[in-house]
């Protein structure tokens, strides 16, 4: 008995012509680690892979993401498959290098933001300009009011991470925005 | 219907008809036609009563600046909006407009019998006639004021359509497309700068679209406005945005501007939004808003026919429409002369130009001459005829006696007073205004944001100007923004001076007490108003302006500010500058309360949280009561019951064998660091440190000042690591608060925190047969009393799922929260429900919560405490670690008057009567036969009927309650005073034996 009700898998727009759509991001394992700067080679070694040292710098390898969102800050993604083997490595670093690691896979949901429009439709509700975004960055910000954390994986693509408590006021609003692209006026 | 259209004429599309309605009529327009235009070309221009008087009233301007012809505009069903200018709405088919303000009809209205009686409706009328009784204005004089007062009706159903917002970010954001902002833009947008042009018309060129002409770099004017548009159009850089009003402007150039988008298509496609709310940051502004011309101030200066010359200008150039077939002009001011030449040559035969000038430029008059216009300068007006429409108009020397007046017959009379530069968005910003006594008028000085005027607007009046400062300022504002561009220079020809003088009401031979010399037409606002409101002490403008009324309501004084002021400081006899001007607000014009709510309306009117087991509680039915951001299960009602019945179920039920609760709002932060228990012995009264792992403990968190601020379970995983529960409402802020104690107090403790309120869903299972329901379910956890007691907490597998799992109760049964990874929840709660059918399982919901935990007397912080409660006054002192060196709130705690047996404590309250349930809130007095008001000693905090004791409890604050122990208070309330005996707040299960029953 595992069954996960998961509040957005298994929606999708019906807007064949819209600019850009939104789609609910497949499931994963997330963390939040803590870890001070200095000890950034340990904690890579540990994530096995680099994690990026500047805050909003997002780092991607097959199936995984690091971003960087505060000064000893990092917000990790990795398949679902991986989230054992991830937490054994930090368990063993911590007993020399002491952080926090905490399983957060359940606090948030995924929303993926694709298509030509995709920084204009989150142009509309959030306040920092969004097309300004780099490549492979990331930010923490708030949407009509939620917060959440946005990843810019291409030019084309955005991801969301919120809270699931959150992700239904933001999947409607998103969806009605794509909505209004897809009529183009 | 008369025809005033001139074939072929102006910018409105001639193969295209439009049909409205006007009171019920069938009027037909022109594509590009506002009603305005329309109605004019139909030859109406009786479109309204006015406010107060109910006089007659016409079409005044072409632009967003109308006070008078407000109209009601029905788009279809439940699409019906009062107060729209006529000036401004655009014609659709099938649209449908109303006049405003009378009864039974526009042309009979009763209400016109306030014209006769005027000598009544003087200013400040209301305030010196509903004085007496007082006690009448409250109960009579206001509400009838108020329903009769304002114009137009308000819709009643609800708006079908939807909203739009979107933020932007720009270099240079150019407000008003006329030739300054055109110019603007282009330079601006040559430069390679990001650049928004906005304008709140259909078409971009403002009034370029009325000028015919001059001529720019060789080109017609209309022609240069097309190749501008057009290069504007096609450069990557630049967001043309036309029907889109700049409506605010705020601090740090953040500009709001609302578009139009579908009130102009006779058909919109389905999901499309009416309008759209832009929230625009610039680097740079360029405000190109141009200027309105001011209407003269003389008797009858209101009746229809009456109107701006430029209008009239504007009415025949760009919408080829004569506003009259014999007008006559009157002015101060050079510009006016255009509209008559303009009139003359499209076949109008204009009676006469009055100047009050005696001295005119000598080309005005000899093209006056040219075209056969009578002259007459150095003449006034001084009255006007005609009882729904002007029918003549008396003029006189200035300087000549009565005799030698005459009377205009006309059909329309032109009025030019100069034009007021507008202010608005510039004074949004707090900028400095300057008095220029040459030109009678208030110009921007000092600039406080990132921001520039060009044109009309900085008192630069003609079109080589407007374009020379124009394209200068976009240079400028694109070099600020880090773009260089080269400067352009513009070729006029055809551009005559425009010079005039400014006045205050015109020179009259006639009785001044009995003029109806309009200052403000929308508020019906008279010269006479104005210098009354002087005579009766009110010296400055903002006084004379809540007076008077002038300057007020929709229009914002657009047309009557400057001639409201100069009266005003002739007056009081002070210099205008001393007078002051009245506060422009935002907006520019008025806006729907749709575009300013955006998005959010229907579901997404606020964010409303739901936790992973809010569907299952609705699909039962679940009545839901709001909990800060949250939705929760308020009660789960069984057909037929109400809350009082569902709710004593649910008491019972659990008290008896097993209640079920969704407790996932509870706020959760995991804390992990060598230094964890070291961070809790600082931020909360208890002490941690030897906390063992698999234990828990209830914490109290204070503020700085010792009062409680939250609290909740905290139990340890490991020694490094806490699971801290936060209230529902207190999670983001107790999670901030500790990260704040840890960056500026506690740097040296090296410990990290994290929320995990959303990590988990968590399920509270309460009564005697909570462990039998969860035993065979869970894996790798002792449940035996000695291996898993009452505050313990211990990971392992429940259902197969991981789960934290802690004993504790918030209801004084034996309890247990069961946290598992939120996506899991429903599964899990649904997997409980089956298995515990047997025990007959009940969902309870927060109302039964909270009578459960009132009974055992644990306290809900913010509704037992309100910021000004001790862990003493709480009844919590067992909480604090007295040998603990401190923690935050530690050293308030000892402060003399913390330390009073006075304070306010939380004690118990039983009513005599048991079967009254006290109101929360209610007043506690100890004496109920002392005078009022009476001293009150504190007030019902939580009060339920208790199913367990079989009678009404009560929890409340009283002044030294704690010494008050079976003494009697009393709660005066409407309907007698009742009386209760204080008590402890433990009204069940004092010994707690059932935790582990």
């Amino acid at each position: 008995m595992r069954q996960e009700e998961h509040p957005l898998i298994g929606r999708s727009l019906d807007m064949p012509h819209a600019p850009a759509t939104i789609r609910p991001v497949e499931d994963a394992a997330r963390f939040n680690l803590r870890i001070s700067p200095d000890n950034l080679a340990e904690a890579s070694a540990a994530w096995g892979a680099i994690l990026p040292a500047r805050i909003g710098e997002l780092a991607s390898s097959p199936g995984r993401l690091a971003a960087c969102i505060g000064p000893d800050e990092w917000f990790l993604i990795a398949p679902l498959e991986e989230q054992g083997a991830i937490e054994a490595a930090f368990s063993a670093l911590y007993a020399k290098t002491i952080h926090s690691l905490v399983d957060v896979g359940h606090r948030e949901v995924g929303i993926a933001i694709e298509g030509p429009a995709a920084a204009d439709v989150l142009q509309s509700c959030i306040a920092f300009e969004v097309g300004a975004m780099a490549m492979n960055e990331a930010r923490r910000t708030i949407i009509d009011r939620v917060p959440i954390i946005l990843f810019r994986e291409a030019q084309e693509r955005f991801r969301i991470e919120v809270w699931h408590s959150f992700s239904d006021h933001v999947w409607h609003l998103l969806a009605g925005i794509c909505r209004e692209y897809e009529l183009g006026v | 219907m008369a025809d005033f259209r001139i074939p072929g004429a102006g910018r409105v599309n001639h193969g295209k008809p439009v049909q409205f309605t006007f009171n019920g009529k069938t009027i037909t327009g022109l594509e590009g036609d506002t009603v305005a235009s329309a109605l004019l070309a139909n030859g109406v221009h009786l479109v309204g009563r006015s406010f107060k008087y109910h006089r007659p009233r016409g079409i005044l301007s072409a632009g967003s600046e109308e006070p008078n012809a407000l109209l009601g505009v029905d788009h279809g069903p439940a699409r019906v909006e009062p107060n729209n200018r006529a000036t401004v709405v655009e014609v659709t088919q099938g649209l449908k407009t109303i006049s405003q303000n009378h009864w039974p009809s526009l042309e009979r209205d009763i209400g016109a019998i306030n014209d006769v009686l005027y000598m009544l409706f003087t200013a400040g009328f209301y305030y010196k006639t509903f004085m007496w009784p007082k006690s009448f204005w409250n109960k009579v004089y206001e509400p009838i004021i108020r329903g009769t007062a304002g114009l137009g009706k308000p819709p009643v159903e609800p708006d079908p359509d939807t909203y739009s917002s979107r933020f932007a970010h720009c270099d240079v954001l150019v407000v008003g497309s006329g030739p300054a902002g055109l110019a603007a833009a282009l330079a601006a947008g040559r430069s390679g700068a990001k650049v928004f042009l906005v304008d709140e018309q259909t078409e971009l060129g403002g009034s370029l679209l009325s000028e015919t002409d001059a001529s720019i770099n060789g080109m017609s004017g209309w022609a240069w406005l097309k190749a501008s548009v057009d290069e504007l159009a096609g450069m990557d850089n630049v967001t043309l945005l036309p029907r889109t009003t700049a409506i605010g402007y705020y601090h740090q150039n953040f500009v709001g501007l609302c578009q139009r988008i579908t009130d102009h298509l006779s058909s919109a496609p389905q999901g499309a939004p009416r309008e759209r709310m832009w929230k625009i940051r610039a680097k740079q502004v360029v405000l190109a808003q141009g200027a309105i011309e001011k209407p003269l101030v003389f008797d009858g200066n209101d009746r229809p026919g009456v109107m701006l010359a430029s209008a009239a200008r504007t009415y025949l150039n760009r919408y080829g429409v004569k506003v009259g077939n014999s007008p006559v002009v009157v002015t101060s001011h050079d510009s006016a002369w255009l509209a008559a030449f303009d009139l003359a040559r499209a076949g109008v035969k204009v009676q006469a130009i009055i100047d009050v000038r005696k001295a005119v430029p000598t080309d005005l008059k000899a093209t006056a001459e040219s075209l056969g216009i009578e002259v007459l300068a150095g003449w006034t007006v001084t009255g006007t005829k005609g009882r729904l429409r002007v029918s003549s108009v008396r003029a006189k020397p200035i300087d000549g006696g009565s005799e030698q007046a005459r009377e205009f017959a006309c059909d329309a009379l032109l009025m030019g007073g100069g034009w007021t530069p507008s202010l608005h968005l510039f004074s949004h910003t707090q900028g400095k205004l300057e008095w220029r006594e040459d030109a009678q008028t208030f110009l921007p000085a000092k600039h406080v944001e990132s921001s520039r005027c060009a044109g009309a607007g900085n008192g630069e009046f003609g079109l080589a100007n407007a374009l020379q400062q124009g394209a200068a300022a976009g240079q400028a504002a694109a070099a600020d923004a880090g773009f260089s561009g080269s400067g352009a220079s513009y070729e006029i020809a055809g551009e005559i001076a425009l010079g005039g003088t400014t006045l205050r009401e015109l020179p009259t031979d006639r009785n001044t007490a009995t003029a109806k010399a309009f200052v403000d037409f929308q508020n019906d606002v008279t010269a006479k108003d104005i210098r009354l409101a002087v005579r009766e002490g009110f010296k400055s403008i903002e006084h004379v302006k809540r007076y008077t009324t002038t300057g007020m309501a929709t229009d914002q004084g657009k047309t009557s500010n400057i001639n409201g002021l100069l009266i005003a400081s002739d007056a009081v006899q002070r210099p205008a500058p001393q007078v002051g001007l009245t506060t422009f607000r935002p907006p520019y014009t008025p806006t729907t309360f749709g575009a300013f709510a955006g998005y959010n309306r229907g579901r997404l009117f606020d964010v409303t949280r739901k936790t992973p087991i809010d569907s299952w509680a609705e699909e039962q039915g679940a009545v839901f009561e709001p909990v800060s951001l949250w939705r929760r299960a308020w009660y789960f009602p069984k057909p037929g019951e109400d809350m009082h019945a569902a709710v004593a179920r649910e008491c019972k039920a659990t008290r008896d064998s097993l209640g079920i609760f969704d407790a996932s709002t509870l706020g959760k932060i995991e804390i992990v660091g060598p230094d964890a228990a070291e961070f809790l012995n600082r931020m909360y009264t208890n002490p941690w440190t030897k906390l063992q792992p698999g234990r828990t403990r209830y914490g109290v968190l204070l503020g700085e000042d010792g009062f409680i601020r939250d609290d909740g379970v905290i139990g340890r995983l490991s020694t490094d690591r806490f699971h801290v529960t936060t209230t529902t409402g207190g999670a983001a802020r107790v999670l901030n608060m500790m990260e704040d104690y840890l960056q500026t107090e506690f740097p040296d403790l090296k410990v990290w925190l994290t929320s995990t309120t959303e990590q988990w869903a968590v399920i509270a299972v309460n009564g005697p047969n909570s462990r039998n329901l969860i035993a065979p379910l869970v894996e790798g956890i002792d449940l035996s009393e000695e291996a898993f007691p009452h505050m313990s907490i211990a990971e392992g597998k429940i259902a197969g799922v991981p789960t934290r799992l802690f004993r504790m109760s918030f209801t004084g049964e034996r309890g247990y929260e069961i946290n598992v990874p939120a996506r899991y929840g429903r599964a899990i709660w649904e997997k409980l429900m089956a298995e515990g059918q047997r025990y007959g399982i009940t969902p309870y919901g927060t109302e039964t919560m909270h009578v459960l935990r009132a009974e055992k007397g644990y306290i809900i912080v913010g509704q037992d405490t309100d910021g000004t409660l001790t862990p003493d006054d709480a009844g919590l002192g067992w909480a604090i670690g007295k040998a603990k060196p401190d923690f935050v709130g530690k050293r308030s705690l000892s402060r003399p008057d913390m330390l009073k047996t006075d304070r306010k404590q939380l004690v118990g309250l039983l009513t005599e009567d048991p079967k009254t349930v006290l109101e929360e809130g209610a007043q506690i007095v100890l004496d109920p036969n002392q005078a009022v008001p009476m001293k009150m000693v504190g007030h019902v905090t939580s009060s339920y009927w208790s199913v367990a004791l079989n009678r009404s409890i009560a929890l409340a604050v009283i002044e030294g309650g704690n010494g008050r122990m079976g003494e009697t208070v009393h709660i005066p309330m409407p309907s007698g005073t009742l009386r209760a005996k204080v008590t402890g707040t433990v009204f069940y299960d004092p010994e707690n034996t059932r935790l582990s029953a």
